[in-house]
């Protein structure tokens, strides 16, 4: 479980979060909202880059007191908004430098290593230099790396950024199943409401730094609030 | 550990150049050799800084001061054979390099770059204040009328055997080096290269990672320092001026931080280039001015500096990053 508890963030006179609270129980959940409703900034304060109010338990572990680095060593992983792939690395090694923090031997990494290069399908190009990757090798690259080591926690910052719709339906299946990998809980943040209808059990929804609703991703997409706050903005684009 | 083309052209070339320089060279040209490896391997420190980690430091060339200096004293002070006072100079100005590092931590490109420019400039301000020690008495050990011997290594005793000491120490530098970029560390400094978010999101612990990079920096600037001290026994406060190390970093990026070859030729550059001019009756002023029309090509079309070029030459795909 992930228990997010009145999560409070400034950034000079802009409150963007606003003692948000929300307790994850789903193998994968979502976080969705207009543009700068606090997604990223939650994900920042999860990650330990940002000092918040309030408190974050995963599991019964309290993370704030985790130094961000070793958030990683106790398992967490999460992707960025932008991808960030190490250019001067290879796929796999790109996966090691994760691997390289965590603690097992050499044959253990090597095998989990493997098995995440399998999943994300890219075992034929893992040793093609992250420079020479195409957007979507790097967003599975990316995932790869998320479920390298056995980890407790995935957070994905629209993973499906600059994908097209095919490769998007591709990677939500990947997404789908990481539970069935291990111990692993997955909060995905996407503006691609179908996508997180799809793959999202529970989802939060942020607007202004508040949360305006929590719950299963149903009843959450219709709630008129949400509708309004987030769906009518939706419509204003089209 | 596999050795890639230009690695294995690299190794080729350190042998030959161990075994057949030091034979073809003669006279003064046997120390500006010498002197040329010494600041080959501080380049190496500034280049793999610079190419991955994406940190500029302008003190390499005051940090070689350090070397020196510390080489210098131990070497009138006891009577310790040349290679513990070698060693022991580079391990001091290693710790000097991260102690100097720490206030830079939590510093970024212009602002690190600034800090390191600091202490390049207090570096110059210390030696021309007190020089290096020649066999003097007291701490500084300068002596007016002084010039007490510099022993050199037993392999080492003439400038011949000198010179191919100075390879092998280089050589093995750049061992160092190539061994670190394929290991955990290589891949943290990648990440950390990227973005240090991206580095705590992988769990590096990117605090140290980064002080180890500045402490072997400052190890082959040590080493680079301590060589050209048993090179030539006397060090002169000038050599090691704030703009020497800007200089230096400048060729670094003309020859190509990323590569064996890029430090060879910035060195090359650094104390050769000067001294051909010169001979040719060119003012050696000059050399300046091409190295700055060098620089702006560098930044302009050739990201990967001379030995990008080079390596692109022989290989489509060597230029991207294998080295
Ligand atoms: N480091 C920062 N300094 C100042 N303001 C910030 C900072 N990071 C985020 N903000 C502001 O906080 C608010 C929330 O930003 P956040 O990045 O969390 O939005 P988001 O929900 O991820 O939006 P998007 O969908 O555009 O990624 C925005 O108004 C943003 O401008
Ligand atoms: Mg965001």
């Amino acid at each position: 479980m992930i228990a997010l508890e009145s999560l409070t963030v400034r950034f000079g006179g802009l409150v963007a979060l606003d003692t948000v609270s929300a307790s994850f129980t789903a193998p994968v959940s979502g976080i969705i909202g207009p543009n700068g409703a606090g997604k990223t900034t939650t994900m920042n304060v999860i990650s330990g880059f940002l000092t918040s109010a309030g408190s974050v338990t995963v599991d019964g572990t309290d993370l704030m007191r985790l130094a961000p680095h070793q958030r990683s060593r106790w398992g967490l992983r999460r992707s960025f908004q932008r991808e960030q792939i190490a250019d001067d690395l290879t796929v796999e090694e790109n996966l090691w430098a994760i691997a390289d923090n965590l603690s097992g031997s050499r044959a253990e990494k090597r095998a989990n290593i493997a098995t995440a290069l399998e999943f994300t399908g890219i075992t034929a190009i893992r040793t093609k230099p992250g420079a020479a990757l195409n957007t979507f090798e790097r967003r599975l690259c990316d995932l790869a790396r998320c479920i390298t080591g056995d980890p407790r926690l995935i957070m994905l910052d629209e993973p499906a950024g600059g994908l097209t719709v095919e490769e998007t339906a591709r990677l939500g299946g990947l997404i789908g199943a990481i539970p069935g990998l291990g111990r692993a809980q997955v909060l995905v943040i996407d503006h691609d409401v179908d996508l997180i209808q799809r793959i999202c059990a529970e989802t939060l929804v942020l607007d202004f730094g508040r949360r305006i609703a929590f719950g299963p991703t149903a009843a959450v997409l219709a709630d008129p609030a949400v509708k309004a706050a987030y769906l009518g903005i939706e419509v204003e684009h089209a | 550990m596999q050795i890639t083309r230009s690695g294995l052209v690299g190794l080729i070339l350190a042998a030959l150049a161990i075994l057949v320089l030091p034979m073809l060279a003669g006279g003064q040209w046997l120390k500006i050799f010498t002197s040329t490896t010494a600041f080959a391997l501080a380049a190496m420190g500034a280049g793999f800084m610079y190419a991955r980690l994406g940190m500029v430091s302008l003190a390499q060339v005051g940090l070689m001061g350090i070397g020196g200096w510390v080489t210098l004293r131990l070497n009138h002070a006891f009577n310790l054979p040349f290679e513990a006072n070698l060693l022991i100079g580079a391990a001091m100005t290693s710790v000097l390099g991260m102690i100097l590092a720490l206030p830079a931590l939590r510093m970024r490109g212009l602002y690190l770059a600034l800090i390191t420019l600091m202490v390049a400039g207090g570096l110059e301000i210390i030696f021309t204040a007190y020089q290096f020690p020649n066999g003097g008495d007291g701490f500084w050990g300068v002596g007016t009328s002084f010039s007490a011997t510099m022993r050199r290594p037993f392999l080492g005793q003439t400038d011949a055997g000198f010179l191919r000491y100075a390879l092998v120490v280089a050589l093995l530098g750049f061992l160092l080096i190539e061994g670190h970029r394929r290991s955990a560390s290589g891949r943290a400094w990648a990440l950390i290269r990227r973005s240090e978010a991206a580095a705590l999101a992988s769990g590096v612990n990117v605090t140290l990672y980064k002080t180890w990079a500045f402490g072997l920096s400052g190890l082959l600037a040590g080493l680079g320092g301590g060589v050209l001290a048993g090179s030539l026994g006397l060090l002169d406060a000038s050599t090691f001026r704030a703009s020497e190390s800007v200089l230096l970093f400048a060729l670094v990026v003309v020859g190509g931080a990323r590569f064996w070859l890029g430090a060879v030729i910035t060195a090359v550059l650094y104390r050769v280039a000067p001294g051909l001019l010169n001979n040719w009756g060119v003012d050696a002023d000059l050399a300046l001015v091409f190295f700055g029309a060098a620089l702006l090509h560098a930044v302009i079309t050739a990201p990967d500096g001379l030995a990008g070029q080079i390596f692109g030459l022989f290989s489509k795909e060597a230029a991207h990053d294998r080295a």
